[in-house]
C-alpha cells in the first residue's frame, strides 16, 4: 500500500477504476454498434465476453480470438481478485495471496470439477481447432454412436441366449470398456488435481522468498507469471512420475479399447445397410499400398539396371578413348581400333 | 513485509493498459488478412505420391557445388525453416552460398495409412537424394536433418553412407530414454498396436494437443496473455499469427510409420540400444563415419539437450562437432539469435569439409 494513500483513498480509486473499466468497454461496444450492458458491480471478466462478441465469430482470426479470450478472462478475473485484496494489505502473508490467487481462478459458474484446479481448466481449454483432446474425442465418439448405444442399452436387459447371446456379450464387453475408461479418467483427473495443489504449494513457497525488501512483486502480471512457473514445475514433477506414466498409458489404452468396440458396432450396423465398412476400406488401402510398392520396386529395379548399364558403357567409352589416344601416338600404319571392344559394347546394349 | 506490494497507481495503470491493448486488438485483428508462411521463392523439382522436393532460389548463384538437402520431421509442415523473410534459415543459408533443397512430405490421407518408415527412408528420402546426386553429378550430398527428420537422416546415412558427404542434425532425438524426456515417458505404457489399429492415421489435432499438454499453462494461457501486450502492433501480431498457423496446420501421421517410430525409437530406444532395422536394412550409427555437425537447443522441451547430445557416444565418425544453441525447439529457427548464429555455423562448418 502506498504510504500516501489511505484505505479509503484506495477504495475510491478502486471504484473509479471499475467505472473507467466499464466505461471503456461501453465505448468499445457502442463503436461496434452493440449495446453495452454493464455496471460497476459486474465481474470484470464479463467484459471479455463482450470483447469476443465484437468479432462476430466469423473473423479470419476467430480461433486466436477464442484462445486469447479464454486466457484473458482468467487473467482479468485474477486481476480483479488481486486488486480488490491489495487495498491496505501490503503486509499480507504468502498464504493470503495464494488463497486470493486460488479464488481468482474460480470463476462464477465454473464446473465443480475445475474448482481450485486451474491446471484441469487449462487442459480442458486446450481443445479447439487444431488441437483435439482425448476427452473431447471420446465425447464426440459417444455422441456419434448414440443410436447404437441406445440399441445396446435396450438389449442389455434381454436374456442371453440364442441369437441375442453374441450381441449381448459384445455389449457387455463395451459396457465394461466404458467403465474401465471412466475409472482411468478418474485416476488421471486425480493426478491433475494433485499437480494443481502442488502448484499452489510451490507458488506459496516461491512467494515467501519475495518477502525481503526489494524482492517484492509489484504487479498482478508478476504474480501471475510466478504462479505459471510454479504450476508448470509442479505439473512436470507429477507428469514425470512412474505413476503418471502408468495412468496416462492406461487412459489412452482404455479409450482406444472403447473406440475399437464402438467401431465394431458401427461396422455391424453399416454392413446391414450395405455400406462399405472400415475393415473393407482398410483392406483396399492395404492392397493399394502394396501395389504401389510393387510398382516402385520394379521401377527401382529397372533404374538400377539402367544405371549399371550406363556405368558399364561409360567405362567402355573411357577405354576406347584411351585406346584411340594410344593409337594416335603410334605410327599411322599401326593405327587400328580394337574390334573386340566395340563388339562387346554392342552386344551388351 | 508481505511478498506483494502493488501500488494503487501502478495497479490502475496495469488494469487500464491491459484493457486498452484488448481494445486495440479489435482493430488490429479485424484488419489482418490471412497470414502465410514460406518466404523464399522455390521450384518443385521432383514429386512422388504426396511428397515434393523443392529447390530454393537465392538472389545469387550458389557457391557450394554440393547441394544441401533439408529433411524435416513428419509431424509439422517444414516451413518453420522459411517462416518469413526475416526469420528464415533457408534464406540465410542461400545468402551464404548454399544450394538448398527441402522435402515437403505432404499431408497423408487414408490411402497413405500403410506407409512405413521403409517407404519414407528407403523410398522417398533415398529417391530425393538420388535425384540430387544425378542432378548435380555428385556421388554424395550434404544432408541436414531436423528433429524427427534428423533421426531419419541418421538412419539413412547408416544405410547409405556412400550417398552422404556431410551430415548435420538439428534438435534431433537420439537417446529417447533420457530422464527429462516427458513425451517419451508418456508413450512408454501405451499400447501402440491398439492405438494405430483403432485410429488408422494419427490425427494431427491429437498430436498437437499432446504437445500442448507438455506445458499446458505456458503454451495455452500465458502465451495468449503475452499476445495482449502486442495487440496494438500489427506486424508483431502478424508474426504471432504466422507462428500460430504453423503450429496448428499439421499433417496427420501415416499409421504404420507412426507405429514403427513409437515402438522402435520412443519405446525401444533402438538408435542407442541397437537392433533397429528399416525395411530389412540394419541401422548402426557406427557406420556413420562422415563428418557430423550436431546442433541442439539448450531449452528444448520436446527434444531435451541430453537426448541429442547422446549422438556423440554412438556415432562412428571421428569428425564430430557439437553446437549448443541458447533457445528452444522453435527458437532455433526463428529467433533473432538463430538468424545470426545458426546459418553461419552450418555454412562455416560445411565450408571446411565440402567444395
Amino acid at each position: 500500500m502506498s504510504e500516501t494513500k489511505s484505505v479509503h483513498d484506495w477504495a475510491k480509486d478502486w471504484q473509479a477504476l471499475s467505472q473507467q473499466y466499464w466505461s471503456a468497454w461501453g465505448d468499445l461496444a457502442r463503436q461496434a454498434g452493440a449495446a453495452p450492458r454493464f455496471d460497476v458491480a459486474t465481474p470484470w471478466h464479463e467484459g471479455l465476453e463482450q470483447w469476443a462478441r465484437l468479432f462476430g465469430g466469423a473473423g479470419r482470426q476467430s480461433e486466436v480470438v477464442e484462445r486469447l479470450g479464454a486466457s484473458a478472462k482468467s487473467f482479468v478475473s485474477l486481476m480483479q481478485s488481486m486488486l480488490s485484496t491489495a487495498a491496505g494489505n501490503d503486509g499480507a502473508a504468502a498464504s493470503v495471496w495464494t488463497d486470493v490467487l486460488r479464488q481468482g481462478f474460480n470463476l462464477p459458474g465454473i464446473d465443480a470439477s475445475l474448482l481450485n484446479n486451474p491446471l484441469a481448466a487449462s487442459l480442458r481449454d486446450l481443445s479447439g481447432k487444431g488441437a483435439h483432446s482425448l476427452e473431447q474425442g471420446m465425447a464426440e465418439l459417444l455422441r456419434l454412436a448414440a443410436p447404437v448405444k441406445q440399441e445396446w442399452l435396450n438389449l442389455l436387459g434381454t436374456p442371453a441366449f440364442g441369437y441375442a447371446r453374441e450381441h449381448q456379450e459384445r455389449w457387455q464387453r463395451l459396457s465394461a470398456a466404458l467403465a474401465g475408461y471412466q475409472e482411468q479418467t478418474n485416476r488421471y483427473n486425480a493426478l491433475i488435481l494433485k499437480a494443481s495443489e502442488r502448484g499452489f504449494e510451490r507458488f506459496q513457497s516461491k512467494l515467501a522468498e519475495r518477502e525481503e525488501p526489494g524482492r517484492q512483486l509489484d504487479s498482478v502480471r508478476a504474480v501471475y507469471d510466478l504462479w505459471v512457473d510454479a504450476a508448470e514445475e509442479a505439473y512436470a514433477q507429477v507428469a514425470m512420475t512412474d505413476e503418471f506414466r502408468e495412468v496416462y498409458g492406461d487412459l489412452v489404452n482404455a479409450q482406444m479399447k472403447v473406440r475399437s468396440l464402438v467401431q465394431r458396432e458401427v461396422e455391424l450396423a453399416t454392413a446391414q445397410l450395405g455400406m462399405p465398412t472400415r475393415t473393407e476400406m482398410r483392406s483396399v488401402e492395404k492392397a493399394v499400398h502394396e501395389l504401389r510398392r510393387a510398382a516402385k520396386s520394379r521401377e527401382d529395379g529397372m533404374a538400377s539396371v539402367s544405371a549399371a548399364e550406363l556405368a558399364e558403357l561409360k567405362t567402355e567409352l573411357a577405354e576406347l578413348r584411351r585406346q584411340v589416344g594410344a593409337a594416335k601416338k603410334k605410327p599411322a600404319a599401326a593405327r587400328s581400333v580394337p574390334k573386340q571392344a566395340v563388339k562387346t559394347s554392342k552386344s551388351k546394349r | 513485509m508481505g511478498p506483494v506490494k502493488i501500488e494503487p497507481q501502478r495497479a490502475l495503470d496495469e488494469a487500464l493498459k491491459f484493457q486498452q491493448k484488448l481494445a486495440a486488438g479489435v482493430r488490429t485483428l479485424r484488419s489482418l488478412d490471412e497470414v502465410h508462411f514460406g518466404a523464399t521463392p522455390k521450384e518443385a523439382v521432383y514429386r512422388e505420391d504426396k511428397i515434393t522436393l523443392y529447390h530454393f532460389k537465392g538472389s545469387g548463384k550458389p557457391r557450394r557445388r554440393t547441394p544441401l538437402l533439408i529433411c524435416y520431421a513428419l509431424v509439422n509442415t517444414p516451413y518453420m525453416v522459411d517462416l518469413q523473410e526475416d526469420r528464415s534459415l533457408v534464406r540465410n543459408l542461400l545468402a551464404l552460398g548454399e544450394d538448398v533443397y527441402l522435402i515437403d512430405w505432404g499431408y497423408p490421407d487414408a490411402s497413405d495409412r500403410f506407409l512405413s518408415l521403409d517407404d519414407y527412408i528407403n523410398g522417398y528420402l533415398r529417391h530425393c537424394v538420388d535425384f540430387l546426386r544425378e542432378r548435380h553429378d555428385v556421388d554424395a550430398i550434404n544432408l541436414l536433418g531436423i528433429c524427427q527428420g534428423g533421426a531419419f537422416s541418421l538412419c539413412f546415412t547408416s544405410i547409405y553412407p556412400e550417398k552422404v558427404k556431410n551430415l548435420i542434425t538439428m534438435v534431433t532425438p537420439v537417446d529417447f530414454h533420457t530422464p527429462d524426456n516427458m513425451l517419451s515417458h508418456w508413450t512408454r505404457n501405451m499400447d501402440i498396436d491398439l492405438f494405430v489399429d483403432t485410429l488408422g492415421n494419427v490425427p494431427a489435432d491429437l498430436m498437437n494437443w499432446c504437445y500442448l499438454t507438455l506445458k499446458p499453462l505456458r503454451l495455452n494461457q500465458q502465451k495468449y496473455i503475452g499476445l495482449v501486450d502486442i495487440l496494438d502492433d500489427k506486424t508483431e501480431v502478424e508474426n504471432f499469427l504466422r507462428m500460430e498457423k504453423w503450429i496448428f496446420d499439421s499433417p496427420d501421421q501415416a499409421g504404420e510409420a507412426f507405429r514403427e517410430f513409437i515402438k522402435d525409437f520412443y519405446q525401444g530406444n533402438k538408435l542407442v540400444n541397437g537392433g533397429l532395422s528399416i525395411g530389412g536394412k540394419d541401422v548402426d550409427l557406427k557406420r556413420v563415419t562422415q563428418p557430423v555437425l550436431n546442433i541442439f537447443a539448450e531449452q528444448d522441451h520436446l527434444v531435451p539437450p541430453a537426448a541429442s547430445r547422446a549422438l556423440e557416444k554412438v556415432v562412428g565418425t571421428k569428425d564430430y562437432t557439437q553446437l549448443a544453441f541458447k533457445g528452444g525447439h522453435i527458437g532455433i529457427y526463428v529467433s533473432g539469435r538463430a538468424q545470426r548464429e545458426v546459418p553461419p555455423a552450418i555454412s562455416d562448418w560445411l565450408g571446411k569439409r565440402s567444395p
